[in-house]
């Protein structure tokens, strides 16, 4: 008996290869940014977002200065810094940008899932990986028009003085995307099998809230938390960047803070790419795909 | 066969109030079928609140914030910043009770089924209220004992006292609440809504710092919210801290909010509900 095989036409999407897959990377990140552009009060959110956050502190840190100032004499004393403003903003920024990775990335499974289309999707001949990937670039492109604003809404609203070098605050982000989406990616696959990721979100942001430093020096924090913080990437991001943007200290000041960032944006897309198979077969295995 | 007294599609007084206790307990059982979710609503306000007690032992001496006094009149600022943290996370129930209830329906889409039934909108959205409130309730007092163990917290006024002002406020928010849930009806996004409403709330009501301390250009905005004055009058009445009114003004202007805000969310809401409805767009997310 003979068989006739049916050719299937050159790049088809059912014969997968490198350009295939691009090709796949493309349709997700597209399809991603149709869902931005959809809803657009997420342009609301990345100009008012970057002032009424640091709000809140900004204004609680004005009230402990005392109208005579002696508050923020003493804060002077006890830390170091003379402008609580630029330290503030910085500090809350960065833990922003994480926490907006952590909804978006974290939760770009998730999403199809609620949905019911993560079970068809995941029949395509394609890497899955690259479902998480194409997720993950209209939102890349989204916060950093998110730090660009935040940065000009800083200078113009709160007075704030960026003294230092565009170019080394350029290149303490481009040394953190690897950390912050890492872990992004690390998340995405923690929530395809667990029922209560927003609780895992608030864990990871609160940690990074509390032991990162956003609107305090890190060595005000008790000796026990201490170490804490510094087996967190965010802690060297948010110092790197205040030296980065707000001081005359140049690239020599932020190198080992960088190379830090390095090792852990390694570890983090790594361990965040392992996580992905992992999990992902797990959840196949168990049938969890479709279900949430 | 037998003759069933009450019907559903029959609304009386009677089924409203089962309508009522099956919006609760389906709310109360959905809340608690995600245990993690719920002890994290217990730590979440503790998290916000953390970097806010090292800031403040930053610009404190021996734990007193003497800068701080010059604005409230205490220097215990953990105190101050935890009552305001208590009352927002009501004000917020109130805000996301309703309104995120109505988008987390249009999301399953529920919500054009539910409005089939034959109870009152506007009770259903109440319903959907009152789970969130009977949790706020659990999961503040256990945050302020834990938080009373971390930072420290120390009333001297009365408690009875304290909710004189409490009370009228939380009913007039109500009707933000109705208005507010309408809006998501006509814009059929929730999120960022309420998120940056609440948030700029929780800032101009002074939850965390007396409003005094806001630039000048700025406390009108602050004097303009009734939450402003419950927020004032309970601290006052608590921590013994300088009020921004006499104490009775400030719960006059409340009753007056409670009336007016409850008579404007209510025609906000049903206006605005009909509109969607003649549209068509009540089963759109």
């Amino acid at each position: 008996m003979t068989v006739e095989t049916q050719s299937l036409p050159a790049g088809s999407l059912a014969r997968p290869s490198f350009s295939s897959d691009l090709r796949a990377l493309w349709a997700v990140a597209y399809r991603e940014w149709l869902y931005v552009v959809r809803y657009p009060t997420w342009a609301l959110s990345l100009l008012v977002w970057p002032v009424i956050f640091p709000l809140l502190y900004l204004l609680t840190a004005r009230a402990l200065s005392g109208a005579d100032g002696s508050g923020l004499a003493q804060f002077q004393a006890n830390t170091g810094v003379g402008d609580y403003v630029g330290y503030i903003v910085v500090g809350t920024t960065i833990w922003m940008w994480q926490n907006v990775v952590l909804w978006n990335v974290g939760f770009s499974l998730r999403g199809e899932q609620m949905r019911g289309t993560l079970e068809s999707n995941w029949l395509m001949p394609t890497r899955r990986f690259t479902y998480l990937l194409g997720s993950s670039i209209p939102h890349l492109l989204t916060m950093m028009l998110f730090l660009a604003i935040s940065a000009f809404e800083f200078a113009v609203l709160f007075g704030v003085r960026f003294e230092g070098s565009l170019w080394l605050a350029m290149l303490v982000v481009l040394v953190s995307i690897p950390s912050v989406y890492g872990l992004g990616f690390a998340f995405a696959s923690l929530v395809i099998t667990a029922r209560e990721a927003n609780a895992f979100v608030f864990l990871v942001r609160g940690l990074v809230m509390i032991f990162c430093g956003i609107t305090y020096p890190v060595n005000l924090l008790p000796a026990w938390m201490q170490p804490i913080a510094a087996f967190l990437p965010q802690t060297y991001i948010i110092r790197a960047m205040r030296s980065a943007a707000l001081s005359t200290a140049g690239l020599e000041a932020i190198v080992p803070d960088l190379q830090i960032l390095l090792v852990f944006g390694l570890a983090w897309l790594v361990l965040g790419y392992g996580m992905f198979q992992w999990m992902e077969r797990r959840a196949r295995k168990s049938g969890a795909i479709g279900q949430y | 066969m037998g003759i069933v007294e009450f019907e559903l599609y029959s609304p009386s007084l009677v089924s409203n109030a089962r309508a009522l206790v099956a919006i609760v307990r389906k709310d109360w059982k959905h809340y608690w079928r995600y245990p993690l979710n719920a002890v994290s609503s217990i730590f979440q306000p503790l998290i916000w609140l953390t970097p806010v007690y090292f800031m403040g032992q930053a610009f404190s001496q021996d734990g007193q914030a003497h800068g701080f006094a010059q604005y409230s009149g205490t220097t215990d600022y953990m105190s101050f910043i935890l009552l305001g943290a208590i009352l927002t996370s009501f004000i917020n129930a109130v805000f996301w009770g309703m309104g995120y209830a109505l988008k987390t329906d249009m999301d399953s889409g529920v919500l054009e089924s539910n409005w089939l039934t034959p109870s009152p909108r506007m009770l259903i959205l109440f319903g959907r209220s009152l789970t969130n409130l009977a949790v706020t309730a659990v999961t503040s007092l256990t945050m302020l004992a834990l938080a009373a163990l971390l930072f420290g917290f120390r009333v001297s006024g009365s408690l009875l006292q304290a909710f004189v002002p409490i009370i009228p406020m939380l009913v007039g928010l109500y009707g933000f609440g109705f208005a507010f849930a309408a809006l998501v009806l006509v814009m059929r996004e929730a999120n960022t809504m309420v998120d940056v409403s609440s948030f700029l709330v929780q800032i101009f009501s002074g939850s965390n710092f007396p409003v005094t301390a806001l630039p000048k250009w700025l406390l009108p905005v602050s004097l303009a919210l009734p939450l402003t004055y419950g927020m004032d009058a309970l601290r006052a009445s608590l921590l013994g801290t300088t009020p921004l009114l006499p104490l009775h003004w400030e719960i006059v202007l409340l009753l007056v909010f409670m009336v007016a805000m409850l008579w404007l969310g209510t025609w906000a809401f049903r206006s605005l509900e009909r509109r969607v409805r003649r549209w068509g767009t009540l089963g759109q997310h």
